[in-house]
């Protein structure tokens, strides 16, 4: 048997699951096989895309109007709340915090270990500096915030930055509580930089506070509370 | 809407742009409801697979710019994939990959049929008429409704590996008519 006809025969094997996923007639489990398939290999995802195409004539005209409660429970999903950015509730939201309660947590916890690591002796308490690895799940993008309490200088540094359009990052202090969100300041354009704390809010910056990125139009929320989808977030502690 | 204003709102989608979000949902949720109805039967089920929907448009609108497909058959592929996984996780059925040699007998062309220049959407139905008729049907309601090789096989009353032969050939001699 050729080279040739292996790959024949893997093409035209591929062909038919492709279009037999395109369908739908598989079973859960070999369903999920093929998408894993359709994430690693962009020219079977590609067959598929050709069936999905392909078979779309086939697909009734008739529509359906769903009913109004939805579109709002899928604002909250991706975006904590819709027209609302209230000032209760929003950072409450169960969808934000699943989404980025995680991805914090590990991100603090291998913050600590990185630092014990390198330096090899426990950091004092009094002269650490205050820092929260701000992570959401899915995103391109993770910073890492670090705040000297002598000097009142925040500094944020993207572990990996990759907003891909002009607009501007907005760091926020969440105080927790029923308390609305404050505006620390617009972070650069690259996600880098130092951030000088206005004087009154520095009392406010202690273990437990969260910090949180989000994405504004250029120069900031013109509301003074966050407009954009919440990029990152974590809860701030002396390591 | 033109396919073409779906296709610029699925890419400010992918910019992170909210509004176009809201656009996008008012303009296809009715078509993408249907779907998910029609093929979950179920009203909750459906609106619960829709909110998946459009959180999944809103994670992979960036990608949808690199197919190059029409912005119709991506969201409603979006639609189906979505209500299907959930249908199955209700109604579990057999699995069919691996489980025997794979035999795959390719549509031969057919000389006499003749291409004639119609809508993508009439030259479906062209094809579909080149297929014995209980089996253009088969084909139609496991995509309309998404059933199962099993659930086919029911209701053709014909065994599963009989269905599988049945849809595989029958989907290759659509492809092949379709490319004619």
């Amino acid at each position: 048997m050729s080279e040739t006809d292996d790959s024949d025969r893997d093409r035209s094997r591929d062909e038919v699951l492709a279009a037999e996923y395109a369908v739908g007639v598989l079973s859960l489990a070999d369903r999920k096989r093929l998408e894993a398939r359709i994430e690693r290999e962009p020219a079977f995802a590609r067959l598929v895309a050709q069936w999905e195409d392909r078979l779309s004539p086939l697909e009734p005209p008739d529509e359906e109007m769903p009913p109004r409660s939805v579109y709002p429970k899928i604002e909250a999903r991706l975006f904590a709340s819709s027209a609302g950015l209230t000032r209760s509730g929003w950072w409450h939201s169960v969808a934000v915090w699943r989404g980025v309660a995680f991805a914090s947590m590990a991100a603090v916890v291998v913050l600590l270990g990185l630092q014990q690591g390198l330096m090899g002796t426990k950091p004092s308490p009094v002269s650490a500096p205050l820092v929260a690895a701000m992570k959401g799940e899915g995103s391109p993008l993770a910073l890492l915030a670090s705040y000297d309490a002598a000097s009142g200088r925040l500094a944020v540094t993207p572990v990996a930055a990759d907003v891909g359009q002009p607009r501007s990052l907005e760091l926020w202090l969440v105080p927790g509580g029923d308390a609305a969100p404050v505006a620390l300041g617009v972070l650069p354009q690259d996600g880098q930089g130092v951030i000088e704390i206005a004087p009154a809010h520095r009392a406010s910056l202690g273990d437990g506070i969260t910090l949180a990125v989000s994405v504004e139009p250029p120069g900031g929320s013109p509301t003074g509370l966050p407009t954009g989808p919440v990029i990152a977030a974590g809860q701030a502690r002396h390591p | 809407m033109p396919s073409l204003d779906i296709a610029g709102l699925i890419a400010r989608v992918a910019m992170g742009d909210r509004a176009a979000l809201a656009s996008l949902y008012s303009a296809v949720s009715p078509k993408l409801f249907a779907i998910c109805l029609r093929i979950l039967k179920d009203r909750a089920d459906a609106e619960d697979a829709l909110q998946d929907v459009f959180v999944k448009i809103w994670q992979r609108a960036d990608r949808y710019a690199a197919t190059g497909i029409n912005p119709n058959g991506w969201l409603a592929a979006i639609a189906r994939n979505q209500a299907i996984d959930m249908i199955r996780s209700r109604r579990p059925a057999a699995d069919t990959i691996g489980e025997e040699g794979l035999e795959i007998v390719d549509g031969s062309p057919d000389p006499e049929a003749v291409s004639i220049g119609l809508g993508e959407g009439r030259r479906i139905d062209r094809c579909m008429g080149e297929l014995p008729p209980e089996r253009a049907d088969a084909v139609r309601n496991a995509y309309v409704e998404g059933l199962s090789y099993q659930e086919l096989a029911e209701r053709y009353d014909v065994p599963l590996n009989t269905m599988r032969t049945w849809l595989r050939r029958s989907l290759l001699k659509l492809k092949e008519c379709l490319e004619r």
